[in-house]
């Protein structure tokens, strides 16, 4: 339980076990896009931004709107970013990078030359997801 | 209840996750680049042991699946995009967070990025379901559906395929 690492075949077929017990119990696939749309119009009508007429926060009784949360999804990308924090505290594994290993290799070290990358590299990741539906 | 299930759910994959290295920008990017194979070992393994326990579950009624409908335009464009985004980012949504978790402060920047490019979707969801989601729309077409043959015979063809792909990583130790 507390070494670093586990094999990844081991790893990825326990996974696959929770994901069966979480269709059979609770009747939930593991997704985690929907909540960005989510907590995106969270923080759009914090702002001050008027979306009440906005088609895709609004359709499908709002599923995709601020409304739906908090739901089971929420909670799921929740316990990631938990469960991770847990795992690699535990086992030694955590570290504040800026920068990862093979980007630095290839781009140099400049964590705000990254944090560029990163920021559009999700956002158009993000919108291409939502695009193919999942 | 529902929550609670989220969360408990969401700390054992976040667990599983982090022990398998998988939310490492060089794994991640490592696997498009053929260097690192252990995203496809996490993901594969996890997609035969699902697929059997889940079809097993459904065949006796017990679970009911949650078919996406195949909208090939919206597909292609859409999955190009996410590749191109996530080899810039070098995680994808669930993992951007799980690196966050383990102290990958560029996780972070993609997150806030990727709660950017959901916003856009929405404001330019009217143009894309008028003009996109239709091309190539087939409804909720799964695979053995659409070539009529039993789904134990694709669950088995496909674990076939993986297991010789785990075969060949193993081999040239990637």
């Amino acid at each position: 339980m507390f070494k670093k690492t586990w094999n990844p075949y081991v790893a990825g077929a326990l996974s696959g076990i929770l994901l069966i017990l979480s269709v059979w119990i609770t009747g939930h696939f593991f997704g985690t896009s929907t909540t960005f749309v989510r907590v995106a119009a969270v923080i759009e009508k914090s702002a001050g931004i008027d979306i009440s007429k906005n088609e895709h926060f609004t359709e499908k009784k709002g599923k995709y709107g601020a409304a739906a949360l908090p739901d089971w999804q929420l909670l799921f990308v929740g316990g990631i970013l938990l469960g991770a924090f847990i795992s690699s505290r535990t086992s030694g594994d955590f570290k504040i990078q800026s920068v990862p290993d093979m980007w630095r290799k290839k781009f140099g070290p400049s964590p705000l030359k990254r944090g560029i990358v990163a920021f559009f590299g999700g956002g158009i990741g993000m919108f291409g997801a939502r695009l193919a539906g999942g | 209840m529902t929550l609670v299930y989220g969360l408990i759910t969401g700390i054992l994959f976040g667990i599983l996750l982090q022990k398998a290295q998988v939310l490492r920008y060089d794994k991640q990017v490592g696997a498009m680049r053929f260097l690192d194979m252990t995203i496809f070992k996490f993901m594969l393994s996890s997609i035969i042991v699902s697929s059997i326990g889940i079809y097993l579950l459904n065949d006796m009624g017990f679970v009911k699946l949650s078919v996406k409908g195949t909208e090939v335009g919206a597909q292609i464009l859409g999955g190009s995009l996410f590749g191109v985004g996530w080899a810039l980012l070098g995680y994808c949504p669930g993992t951007a967070v799980g690196a966050l978790g383990e102290g990958r402060l560029d996780g972070f920047w993609g997150i806030i990025g990727m709660l950017c490019g959901a916003a856009l979707y929405a404001e330019a969801y009217p143009f894309i379901k008028a003009k996109i989601l239709p091309l190539g729309n087939f409804g909720k077409a799964t695979l053995p559906q659409a070539l009529g043959v039993s789904h134990w015979l694709v669950i088995i063809v496909f674990a076939v395929i993986t297991l010789a792909m785990f075969f060949l990583f193993e081999k040239k130790k990637v």
